[in-house]
């Protein structure tokens, strides 16, 4: 009886586990241009992660596996803008709740809450999510020099898409 | 009583399994990438030689360079040796991100010139790191000026060649060094007791002062002999600012060197510093992503 006690509640804690969901293929777009160049970038290489218990969410991305058309707008991403070798990941940490995403979003070592629109859908241990949104670079120590100010958008606008499997 | 506890012990951990921890940790056993590194220096130039970078495939650059004249030559009565400039200009083309071909032309002895580019190893971080980059640089050189030496000269006499390997590591976000050692041949030399092979060795480095702002360093020797005025010699050393705009790199320098066609400025560099012959100079790079 004591053993069946045990294995029942072994079996619950895996279970409870189960309520995870994840993905390392998730797919982050970016564009801060103006019109006058295409300054875009994408990645399907972001990690992500879904807690169903407590409605928690997660994102990570290395900013060297952002892929840019032009290779010198990559170098220049990288080394003068997010400084990706100070700064080498992003994140985000928050909650879904009914459609909103809340909770702080850390790009070039500054975090900063963001509430934004997003959905999440769960379908036979596979989660679906979805968020589009733009942040301002300068909230996030980004320096756009005057000198490109034509080109660079002051905001980026962001795209996420991930396809979560279950743990 | 142990089965008790252990069962409360799975208890507890069932309902604060998923709670309990950080997401976060999902993602750390995910094995590091390997990444290769990049802009282990600004240009393809450093001040006058080659760094170990290439354009990248699909994208086409245009470098142009002046030196002015020398400090100790009637500086101010020469417009701060603008008047006296010397120019390079060279087109290059990035067939791979690692095979780079291009062609130049130099007033000095107008000098026209062809190399070819490398990037045998690639310094890389993560999973398969590898510690420093390596490129072959070879260029052939055709001197367009006459001679005045009264001989008739063959085609092949104008001809000289530099190879180099060039070995470099970005040590940090901040400082990069490399060295180029290698050796270049002339076809023709003045007298017997000149050398037509010479070997040489060319250190350089860069250290970042803001993100888009570098200073800039490179000193090279030769194993140069020559007796001759056309083969005298004084090492090349050159500091320099890199200033970096979008699609542009200017780099403003100052040394002891005019010639920027490799043989030339690596064996047969006339110009001695402590003697004040130094010259102010620039190059200026523009990128065009042709294909990508």
């Amino acid at each position: 009886m004591r053993l069946f006690t045990t294995f029942i509640l072994l079996a619950l804690s895996t279970s409870m586990m189960a309520q995870r969901y994840m993905s390392r293929e998730a797919t982050i777009e970016f564009e801060a241009g103006t019109g006058l160049e295409p300054i875009e970038a994408i990645t399907n290489a972001a990690s992500a992660a879904y807690d169903e218990s407590n409605s928690q969410i997660a994102f990570q991305v290395l900013m060297t596996t952002f892929q840019f058309e032009k290779k010198l707008m990559r170098e220049h991403f990288l080394e003068n803008y997010v400084e990706s070798e100070k700064f080498p990941k992003a994140s985000f940490k928050g909650t879904y709740n009914n459609g909103t995403i809340s909770g702080d979003l850390t790009i070039h070592g500054i975090t900063k809450s963001i509430e934004v629109p997003g959905e999440l859908t769960i379908d036979s241990g596979n989660a679906t999510l979805t968020a589009a949104f733009s942040v301002l670079t300068a909230d996030y120590g980004i320096e756009i020099p005057s000198v490109v100010k034509d080109k660079v958008a002051k905001s980026a606008n962001i795209k996420v898409s991930a396809n979560l499997k279950a743990l | 009583m142990y089965r008790k506890l252990l069962a409360f012990v799975l208890f507890i951990t069932a309902l604060t399994a998923s709670a309990q921890e950080d997401l976060f940790d999902l993602f750390e056993d995910s094995e590091k990438p390997t990444e290769l590194v990049y802009a282990t220096f600004k240009g393809t130039r450093l001040i006058n030689g080659q760094t170990l970078e290439t354009p990248g495939g699909g994208v086409a650059q245009y470098i142009i360079s002046h030196r002015f004249g020398s400090f100790s030559d009637r500086y101010f009565y020469n417009f701060m040796g603008l008047d006296n400039a010397q120019i390079r200009m060279q087109m290059d083309y990035g067939i791979t991100d690692r095979l780079n071909i291009g062609a130049g032309r130099s007033s000095v002895l107008k000098v026209s010139d062809a190399f070819i580019k490398y990037r045998l190893l690639r310094q890389k971080t993560g999973a398969n790191s590898f510690p420093f980059s390596l490129t072959l640089n070879s260029s052939v050189n055709y001197r367009g000026a006459d001679y005045t030496d009264g001989f008739n000269h063959h085609n092949s006499d104008r001809l000289s060649y530099s190879n180099l390997a060039i070995l470099g590591r970005k040590f940090n976000q901040k400082l990069s060094l490399q060295a180029a050692i290698g050796a270049v041949h002339w076809n023709l030399v003045p007298s017997p007791q000149d050398q037509n092979t010479i070997g040489v060795i060319s250190f350089g480095g860069r250290y970042k002062l803001t993100n888009r702002m570098a200073l800039t360093s490179e000193y090279s020797i030769s194993t140069n002999t020559g007796v001759s005025n056309e083969t005298l010699h004084f090492n090349p050393i050159s500091v320099g600012i890199d200033v970096e705009t979008g699609g542009h790199v200017f780099q403003f320098h100052l040394g002891n060197v005019r010639s920027m066609s490799d043989p030339y400025w690596l064996t047969r560099n006339p110009y001695n510093p402590t003697a004040g012959q130094l010259y102010l100079g620039f190059n200026i790079s523009r990128v065009f992503t042709i294909r990508d």
